[in-house]
């Protein structure tokens, strides 16, 4: 039976992880996807044991046209389609009625940076989106304020997420992004057994 | 996803091996954020005003501020200091904030590395993009000449772009379809004979009689035009509407005219020859300054009252009534000029028989008539010219030696036959600036073609439109909320008030810096281009802020964007008296009859409608902006759907009521692709029916305005084209309706 480690450790693991899903949420490029951090994302999903993932995982996109259609795919779903994104990455385009960025959540989000002494560097930085609410999360938890974390979790990040997770899923014609997302939602949803 | 194991079992498992791996060492450093010093709930900015907007959700250009709280702007409203719109934005502008947070915004430079039609993009830098559009818009150049490159823009931002192609690189190939569609057959009409554009600045606050010929104001929505328009009424001017509709300005109208439609030239005609004949007229400014009146005259002298009467379908004592009306309060009569003019092919005509009737009524620099107001100077900006005559010699217009009178450009479809046929020179790439020409250009399928046979097609917007899907490059474009541009100004717009002029540049109201795009204004990306392509030498604004300053620096006094924003976006200065200007009116004009057209305003005889169908003829609502807006939530709530106005006798007799779901099909057996209502309605004539534009949208991806009313445009499909101007009358198509699958003729 494994051995408990301290709490501290398990939120500069889960911050680390946060982390690394943001930066594998952004625009692939080979600078950063590199069959090292492939690696790893296959060893995450391995460790957790989700078998269904693990299959569905693609190889590392060595040729030039893999990774192309990669590209395409991310361009598809995050950042520009005729004549809508599938699935952009902000909360407030789930949240708030009219599908509009910088919504009431992104509101709260930042309502939130705040109380807890952080700031967007880019004041025109959209608030709640993805790669800033995972990030944001993760320097909470480096800086020890589990609870903080949970509680943005909660109140920011979770109630939109879930849309977006199932629309990536169900629209995806890439399985990398679906893998990616389950993985944000394993390492975000609130669990049960919270304290034990 | 099956996950069997909880995270926190995971994180605090040491067996499990990914808890080693060094995913820190994976991550590039990121600096998104930075510290925050605490500051109490309660004592944050408050919401910042900010100065020197105009709108552009249509192109009346309305002066704005936007209140911006925090960063984010959270509304927009006229600029208390302006003396055109004042405070008031209709609702389209109110609604600009809904396009600038905008999730579907084009954000990154994307290349297409799927087929045209069917694209699939990704997202490249901006470097990568330029100079692939350099190499290829070179590399056709070198192969079929500066004119084998054709633009289409459209929109302030594309004009900066469109002087640079015309001028610099020398095509003459410019299309710049939205001007040239719609008002360009009316300038060139008044330009023939008063030797003016039109506009639309007629006085009507100070006229007795506002005359409107197919002008729906009150569904056409510009802020300081209505003003105008409501002012004389308020002030108990005499309207007079000609239309086959009952539209918003025909419920206000003292006389409606329910004409037959593609018949106005004709009553136009008997109006101004029952002037003449019986001395109606103002003869006095006739005789000062008038040309070629007598043989005017003679040439419509067969235009009798009941001539009209059989043509238009319109009572002789009715047409006799509106010209009696007009010339018992002429010369302070508003003749409207129109905007969207291009209606049947015989356009030209018409307007310039609005000019000669204006010219006949005196209605010139009158109080109440039509008036040139008197602007600002500004400085100049432009391109310099070095491949002029590269242009002229290229011009399509001219080789073919048709459309003499065309507005500046080139009519889209000589465009599209020399790129469909390689005649007389093959046309191999297209820039697109702002403009849909899939949606704004009739015959789609032949766009298409025109599109597929480009060996390279660049496109730059702020929204992906149906013609992005087109692109090889595709750009991304700030929005007019963010950027610098060009200076709009004007005087007040009631003449009669005390005479100022205005000067106001459009200056950003938010910054278009945020991490998660790279959007850039159209002077970057066209020097850029410029640059690169081998034309770095004529640039003369290094950016679109030095442009603006370059143009605010000719203003007597000079002036300049600091001054600008220091006297809150707007800079006004007394005006001059725009009344008492007399202008010489070409009645009968030699420069056409040289040309080869009607010396005097003729009326020719349209299609008519087949046994069974009706006549269908579009217009807009209050709401939108054609299909700009038809994506945005916000005023598509504000009326969803473009019921088709149908007669109430016919209705009766084809058994459908108000409500019914319909589809449409033309005479050239073309389908709609949606269903819209029936509003049945005593307000329309029977061989006519109506419907708003910019509905029906074809992408099943657009989740806002798909299959949403009916596209009218899907249904032109057999466009008429305007001797004079080339511009397409777009209301000689026919339809009937199909209900529950069968097809429905409707009776005359
Ligand atoms: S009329 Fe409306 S949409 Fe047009 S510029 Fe003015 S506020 Fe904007």
């Amino acid at each position: 039976m494994a051995m408990e480690k301290p709490v501290g450790n398990a939120c500069t693991r889960l911050a680390e992880i946060l982390c690394f899903l943001a930066a594998a949420m952004e625009y692939p490029q080979r600078s950063w996807l590199t069959p090292a951090y492939w690696a790893a994302l296959e060893g995450l999903l391995h460790e957790i044991g989700s078998i269904s993932a693990e299959a569905m995982f693609p190889s590392y996109p060595a040729s030039p046209e893999q990774f192309e259609g990669l590209q395409v795919e991310y361009t598809r779903l995050f950042i520009n389609a005729v004549p809508h994104v599938i699935a952009p990455p902000y909360g407030s385009v789930y949240l708030d009625g009219d599908g509009m960025l910088y919504g009431a959540s992104a509101e709260r989000a930042k309502a939130f940076y705040r109380q807890e002494n952080f700031e967007l560097r880019g004041s025109h930085d959209i608030p709640d989106y993805l790669g800033n609410e995972l990030r944001f999360v993760a320097l909470l938890l480096e800086q020890g304020r589990e609870a903080a974390a949970e509680l943005f979790l909660r109140q920011c990040f979770r109630p939109w997420f879930g849309s977006f997770y199932q629309r990536v899923s169900r629209e995806s014609r890439h399985p990398y992004y679906v893998v990616l997302v389950s993985l944000i939602d394993f390492f975000t949803e609130e669990e049960e057994d919270h304290g034990s | 996803m099956a996950v069997k194991m909880t995270r926190r079992r995971f994180l605090q498992s040491t067996g499990c091996a990914a808890a080693v791996l060094p995913f820190a060492n994976l991550v590039q450093a990121d600096d998104s954020f930075v510290k925050y010093p605490y500051v109490s709930p309660g004592s944050m900015a408050g919401t910042q005003t900010v100065t020197g907007g105009i709108c552009e959700m249509c192109f009346w250009r309305c002066q704005v501020i936007g209140k911006v709280r925090d960063g984010k702007l959270v509304k927009l409203e006229g600029n208390p200091k302006s003396i055109d719109n004042g405070k008031s934005l209709c609702a389209r502008g109110n609604a600009g904030i809904k396009l600038l947070y905008d999730p579907d915004r084009l954000k990154y430079p994307l290349k297409n590395i799927g087929k045209r039609g069917a694209p699939k993009w990704k997202r490249i830098s901006w470097d990568e993009a330029l100079d692939e559009c350099a190499t290829r818009l070179k590399a056709t150049i070198d192969k079929y000449g500066p004119q084998g490159i054709t633009i289409f823009p459209h929109g302030s931002s594309a004009v900066y772009p469109m002087h640079f192609f015309e001028h610099v690189v020398g095509t003459p190939n410019n299309s710049e379809a939205s001007f040239f569609q719609c008002r360009g057959a009316r300038d060139l009409a008044y330009l023939a004979t008063l030797g003016v554009p039109a506009g639309e600045e007629v006085d009507m606050p100070n006229a007795k009689v506002i005359f409107l010929l197919g002008s729906h104001l009150g569904e056409n929505v510009h802020v300081s035009h209505l003003k105008r328009y409501l002012k004389g009424l308020e002030n108990g001017a005499k309207l007079i509407v000609v239309d086959p509709r009952f539209s918003a300005a025909a419920a206000k109208a003292d006389v409606w005219v329910k004409i037959k439609p593609g018949t106005d030239t004709a009553f136009l005609l008997a109006i101004m020859n029952y002037l003449a004949e019986n001395e109606k007229y103002n003869v006095e400014y006739v005789d000062d300054n008038g040309d070629g009146f007598d043989d005017f005259c003679e040439g419509i002298a067969h235009a009798s009252l009941s001539w009209a009467a059989k043509i238009c379908d319109v009572p002789e004592a009715q047409i006799k009534q509106v010209a009696d009306m007009l010339s018992a309060d002429m010369p302070h009569v508003a003749i409207h000029p129109g905007r969207h003019t291009s209606w049947y092919g015989n356009d030209f005509q018409r307007e310039r028989a609005m000019a000669c009737l204006t010219g006949m009524l005196g209605a010139i620099g009158s109080v109440g008539g039509f008036v040139r107001p008197i602007g600002p100077k500004l400085g100049r900006f432009s391109w310099p010219t070095p491949m002029k005559e590269h242009a002229e010699e290229y011009s399509l217009r001219r080789l073919a030696k048709v459309h003499k009178f065309s507005p500046p450009g080139t009519p889209t479809d000589l465009i599209r036959n020399a790129a469909l046929t390689g005649q007389p020179y093959p046309i191999k790439a297209m820039v697109t600036w702002g403009q849909n020409p899939i949606q704004t250009v009739p015959n789609q399928a032949q766009t298409i073609a025109m599109l597929e046979q480009m060996d390279f097609v660049l496109v730059c917007d702020v929204m992906p439109t149906d013609i992005t899907m087109y692109a090889d490059i595709l750009l991304p474009e700030v929005s007019y909320l963010e950027r610098y541009d060009y200076i709009k100004r004007g005087t007040q717009w009631d003449f009669a008030e005390e005479h100022q002029q205005y000067i106001a540049a459009r200056m950003p109201l938010v910054a278009p810096e945020t991490k998660d795009h790279e959007r850039k204004d159209s002077v970057w990306i066209t020097n850029e281009l410029a640059k690169r392509m081998g034309y770095g030498e004529h640039i003369k604004a290094k950016s679109a802020e030095e442009m603006v300053d370059i143009m605010l620096a000719g203003a007597k006094p000079t002036l300049s964007l600091k001054q600008l924003r220091a006297e809150d976006g707007i800079h006004l200065q007394e005006g001059e008296d725009p009344y008492d200007v007399e202008l010489d009116v070409v009645f009968y004009s030699e420069a056409l009859e040289e040309a080869g057209y009607p010396p005097v305003p003729t009326y020719t005889e349209v299609p008519q409608p087949p046994a069974g169908y009706a006549r269908l003829v579009y217009g807009r609502l209050p709401v939108h902006t054609f299909n700009r807006t038809q994506n945005n939530v916000w005023l598509h709530q504000e009326s969803t759907l473009n019921p088709v106005w149908l007669n109430e006798q016919s209705a009766k007799k084809m058994g459908l009521k108000d409500g019914d779901m319909v589809e449409l099909v033309n005479d050239q057996g073309v389908k709609s692709r949606t269903a819209t209502v029936v509003k049945v309605t005593p307000g329309i004539r029977s061989d006519t029916v109506y419907m708003a534009h910019g509905y029906g949208s074809m992408n099943p991806a657009l989740t806002v305005g798909v299959g949403a009313g009916v596209d009218d445009q899907s249904l032109i499909s057999n466009p008429s084209i305007d001797p004079e101007t080339g511009t397409h009358g777009m209301r000689n198509n026919f339809v009937r309706f199909i209900k529950d699958g069968k097809e429905l003729s409707i009776p005359a």
